[in-house]
């Protein structure tokens, strides 16, 4: 079980008001991708979700249990098994590759431990890479190193805000594949933030269309291409 | 180009910060006390036109200062003279090529053994050591009559010197050695060490702690005093050594040192003489309650009269020699 | 082929004749040193007992270090990461007691104790070496290491809150990466506790550095107390350079967090235990010797602060002036040298302003006497260029680290953006660097300015006769006036810089609004 849902949350960030009275909840163990023009809010759900931060007003529940509540977060956010890949992927940067991921797992230096890291290093080919800094990697590598530190402690919900920007095509279908694989293996419920509207189509189970801090359309590929809503089609130039 | 206009305003910074240096000038290196040396520069100012120049001193202990300062200039003097509170720093001078011997007219009204006797120094109003005391802790019948007394078993753990390494402390041990001999002295440090002596960091910090009723007495300078009784009505003190056939209190006379190539010596020679004078002595004396070595210079009533103190006789010179004799046994006694 | 010959001068130069003013006078010093030809062999001092003094000040000393970095580091984590209120009001009197002489700290200090336990003579002299110098420089940890935790990138922790607790986020993630600021502010804190002779000597402790000092001013014997002097230098000198080479430069420190924000943290339960602990540590690093100040000042036979501000006010206007110039000169040759090191590895300008940095004060004016008390060189010394030199000497170091760090911060795709793009070099310097290291060159500047208002151990030996300057006045009249003058001067002192301080803040607050990118 790993619901999410999202009741009457009202979010600023000083005077300028993010959500206004946001309510959705987010089917458990399906993709839901989340696009919109800057500033709309969407980062803001991910760090509402992930407890970093508090909503002025309303309450976030997972699994029907609340988590947060009005400015209080009830759930510290290492409690609510979420993975969290940041927009711009905050590796640790006096931490090898190994480590980085490792970091957090019980039993760092462990056979068990080295075998979970090994096993998804090498999921995403990047085993050889282990000893490595993060400023020895170059982008790509990075970006991969930020998605197995978050996969590997098998989280129930995962989010990523905008996580593969900078990768060529491929390595993003190769990758995209294999999270993919893992979801459906372990079941999390993930929430993807992109600005692609093709590459969310592709990899949601639903869409959900944004524009400032409300939703303009939420549904599947075929709900959002058959929508008449003006901006939605305007954004995703239909 | 660059460069070529970077060294232009630095010099031009140069010449915007330099001082200009003034045609009628002096310069002297004073450590007395500033708030008793200084009102009598300034009137030296007044009365002559001529700008004088200080640099004064801080307590030994706290920071090194004037008498560093002119031995890292000897190659290049910057000072005229050195207003020194006792003759040994003078002395140090002396042995170092520093000063230049200067016969001031005013030298004739000075006794012969306050001065040094090719001219290297001259000096003029005294201080004396004495013993300070606060009535709260002792009665003036109860107190030690000459420093011998002092490792007497009443007196453990009641009294305090300052740090023998420096300063006036310093020459005062000098001056011991030299009257009773270097053995007996270093005896009598011990049995001071084993009477349980407070050794304060300096003279003003004895001042402060016989003040506050920290210890009952304590060895100091007649300025120390004279300030510590004015501050307080719980504290007076006393001459020691006075009795007949004693060893007498220490006299320490103020002393001034030409310094060898200075740049306006004439200047020197000036604040020289005007310093060497019955004036300097009576303004020393209300100031700082200083003894004039001059006779007949009028002082109020509160000052002592050298008259009427017995002084411990001793040489000025021989003393600073046996001062570097037992400097080193002086550290280790300070640092066990 | 010309530009380039211009570049080379351009960086080299005036690289020469910083070298020459500052360097000068300690390799002169060595020179003369090593070729001296007293009868005293020339490393005859080093003994079991030298080294057992040695050993002695480098303990005291590491214990200030440890306690002072480890109280500033947590009042640096409190004060410029929690939200609380009056936060900023902390901040500022924290920062106070590095405005007070550590010999003045020590004697209200002592007399606050003799006040309250009607006994003083509890404090052993070791101890209260180390309570004086931890309270006095913690601040400087404090604001080092503060100003490091403010440029730690959020995602950073929060990446970390979303794997493990709080208390362990601190432990593997933040502390790691503020061990430049860590190990910077510990070495600058061992430096200085270890230079400085006028506590120690007024707890009677016996160490090495009240050891050369009593060579200076009891035995005017120079040639030992340098002697001595260089062995101290030689040991700073091997930490300092341990430091750079292996820690605060190590390739994975360059975190380049400029442009993002930082992550505050909100107190809910634990304010009002947090105001109270604050308020602890205040009542003892400031409210108790500003009171001992204030009590001395009042209890002598008759008031005097009218004195105190009579004999004081002369040397402000000449304090300030001398303190605001030395500050500026110091920022800007600290940017240059940090500049150089950052971004021209030109690190050797640097390394300059360390060994000069090390040097203890009594020594550093006797070389400087040396070197520059010369009739072609009269128009540096008998002027105010020669306290500016020394002040770029004392504190010069400081700066350039402080500035360092900021330029660590700033991606070098900034700059290179700009210069892909055609802009001058002096556009991008004034347009893109300056900018956005602004909050350090200002940090800088503060830190600079109070340093040289209250240096005393150089500048007694050199400041042109007739110069008359406060910390000077307050330890020259001192020497010998009632304690109520005395006290009167520091607590006329104290004010004078706070408010200039508190001009700074309210200077800085625009600064750091306008370019925090938050």
């Amino acid at each position: 079980m790993n619901k999410i849902s999202l009741e009457h949350i009202t979010h600023r960030y000083g005077d300028n008001k993010v959500l206004e009275d946001f309510s959705f909840s987010f089917e458990e163990a399906k993709t839901t991708c989340m696009i919109g023009p800057s500033g709309c809010g969407k980062t803001s759900i991910l760090r509402l979700i992930s407890g970093l931060e508090a909503p002025q007003k309303g309450i976030i529940k997972i699994n029907e249990t609340v988590a947060t509540e009005n400015e209080k977060i009830l759930i510290r956010p290492h409690k609510r098994k979420i993975g969290f890949v940041f927009q711009d992927l905050a590796l640790w940067p006096h931490f090898t590759v190994f480590r980085n991921i490792a970091f957090g797992l019980k039993g760092r230096k462990t056979e068990k431990v080295s075998h979970q890291v090994t096993q998804i290093l090498n999921l995403f080919g990047i085993a050889d890479k282990a000893k490595k800094y993060p400023h020895q990697l170059s982008g790509g590598q990075k970006q991969m190193v930020a998605i197995a530190r978050s996969l590997v402690h098998q989280p129930e919900i995962f989010l990523m805000d905008e996580p593969l920007a900078n990768i060529d095509v491929k390595v993003k279908e190769n990758i995209l594949a294999h999270i993919k694989l893992l979801q459906q293996e372990f079941r999390f419920t993930m929430l993807y933030v992109t600005h692609d509207h093709q590459e969310a189509m592709q990899t949601g189970d639903k869409i959900l269309v944004m524009n400032e801090g409300v939703i303009e359309a939420a549904g599947t590929k075929k709900e959002i291409e058959n929508s008449s809503n003006h901006f939605v089609r305007s954004f995703i130039k239909l | 180009m660059k460069p070529f206009i970077i060294n232009f305003i630095l010099l031009a910074m140069i010449g915007l910060t330099s001082c200009t240096p003034s045609s009628d000038e002096v310069v002297v290196y004073c450590t007395v006390d500033q708030v008793f040396s200084e009102p009598i520069l300034r009137d030296f100012e007044k009365e002559t036109g001529i700008e004088v120049k200080a640099v004064f001193d801080t307590e030994e202990t706290k920071s090194t200062g004037v008498m560093n300062r002119l031995i890292a200039e000897k190659d290049n003097a910057q000072c005229d003279l050195f207003w020194s509170g006792d003759p040994l720093r003078n002395v140090v001078l002396q042995s170092k090529g520093i000063s230049t011997p200067y016969q001031s007219a005013q030298t004739d009204l000075i006794p012969g053994h306050f001065r040094e006797k090719d001219y290297h120094w001259t000096g003029f109003s005294a201080r004396a050591r004495v013993l300070i005391y606060n009535k709260n802790q002792i009665s003036s019948d109860s107190l030690p009559q000459s420093i011998l007394d002092l490792t007497q078993p009443r007196f453990k753990g009641q009294f305090t010197i300052a740090n023998p390494l420096f300063g006036t402390t310093t020459f005062h041990m000098a001056a011991l050695s030299t009257v009773m001999g270097q053995a007996p002295a270093k005896q009598w440090m011990n049995d001071l060490k084993k009477n349980q002596v407070v050794i304060a960091s300096s003279n003003g910090d004895v001042k402060k702690r016989v003040m506050n009723g920290d210890l009952a007495f304590g060895l100091t300078d007649t300025d120390d005093a004279f300030e510590a009784k004015k501050e307080s009505s719980d504290v007076d003190y006393i001459f020691l050594d006075q009795q007949e056939g004693g060893m007498g209190t220490l006299i320490m006379p103020n002393a001034l040192s030409m310094i060898k190539d200075s740049p306006n010596g004439e200047n020197g020679k000036k604040l020289m003489d005007y310093l060497l004078s019955r004036e300097t002595e009576a303004k020393l004396a209300i100031s700082c309650a200083q003894m004039p070595l001059i006779k007949g210079t009028e002082v109020p009533d509160i000052v002592p009269s050298l008259d009427h103190i017995i002084p411990m006789k001793i040489d000025y010179s021989q003393s600073a020699e046996i001062l570097e004799q037992i400097q080193a046994w002086l550290k280790k006694w300070v640092e066990e | 082929m010309g530009g380039r010959v211009n570049q080379q001068l351009a960086r080299y130069v005036p690289a020469l004749l910083l070298a020459l003013l500052l360097l000068g006078p300690i390799l002169a010093l060595l020179v003369r040193w090593l070729s001296s030809s007293d009868d005293i062999p020339l490393l005859a001092f080093i003994n079991a007992g030298t080294l057992l003094l040695v050993g002695k000040s480098l303990l005291l000393s590491c214990i200030v270090a440890v306690l002072a970095s480890l109280m500033g580091t947590i009042c640096g984590f409190l004060l410029y990461r929690l939200k609380f209120p009056f936060r900023g009001f902390y901040k500022i009197l924290l920062l106070l007691p590095l405005l007070v002489p550590p010999y003045i700290f020590a004697v209200a200090w002592k007399d606050g104790f003799q006040w309250l336990f009607s006994n003083s003579t509890v404090i052993n002299p070791e101890l209260g070496m180390i309570i004086v110098h931890t309270l006095v420089l913690f601040p400087l940890a404090m604001l080092i290491t503060g100003t490091a935790l403010s440029q730690i990138h959020s995602g950073l922790e929060e990446a970390g809150l979303m794997r493990v607790s709080f208390r362990k986020m601190l432990v593997k993630i933040v502390l790691p990466l503020i061990r430049p600021a860590l190990t910077i502010s510990f070495l600058l804190i061992l430096i200085i506790s270890l230079s400085d002779f006028s506590v120690p000597a007024f707890f009677g402790v016996n160490n090495f550095t009240t050891e050369i000092f009593t060579q200076f001013s009891a035995f005017y014997n120079h040639q030992l107390a340098i002697s001595q002097s260089f062995l101290l230098v030689i040991l700073c000198l091997i930490l300092l350079l341990s430091e750079n080479r292996y820690l605060s430069d190590a390739p994975f420190f360059s975190v380049h967090v400029k442009g993002s924000s930082t992550k505050h943290y909100s107190v809910h339960k634990g304010k009002t235990i947090l105001h109270i602990l604050l308020w602890i540590l205040l009542l003892v690093v400031l409210v108790l010797p500003l009171v001992m100040l204030l009590h001395q000042a009042l209890s002598g036979r008759e008031i005097l602060f009218s004195r105190a501000w009579e004999l004081l006010s002369p040397t402000i206007y000449q304090s300030a002036k001398l303190a605001f110039l030395g500050a500026l000169l110091i920022s800007a040759i600290g940017f240059w040298v940090a500049f150089m090191k950052e971004r021209s590895h030109f690190p050797h300008l640097n390394t300059m302003l360390l060994l000069t940095f090390i040097i203890p004060s009594t020594v550093l004016g006797v070389a400087v006497i040396k070197f520059y008390n010369h009739p072609s060189t009269n128009f540096i010394y008998t002027s105010i260029l020669i306290l500016l030199i020394t002040y770029v000497s004392r504190f010069g170091f400081i700066a350039a680290r402080i500035i360092g760090n900021g330029i660590k911060q700033v991606p070098v795709s900034l700059d290179e953006v700009s210069r892909v793009i055609g802009i001058p070099p002096i556009k991008r310097f004034f347009s893109i660097s300056i900018p956005l290291l602004l909050p350090a060159i200002f940090t800088a500047f503060v830190l600079s300015f109070v340093l040289c208002l209250g240096e005393l151990g150089t500048t007694i030996m050199i400041y042109p006769p007739g110069t008359e300057l406060m910390p000077v006045k307050i330890f020259t009249i001192g020497a010998n006036a009632p304690l109520a003058l005395t006290s009167s001067m520091t607590l006329i002192s104290f004010g004078v810089t706070m408010i200039f301080i508190l001009l700074f803040f309210l200077m800085g607050k625009l600064i750091f609004k306008r370019f925090r990118y938050e």
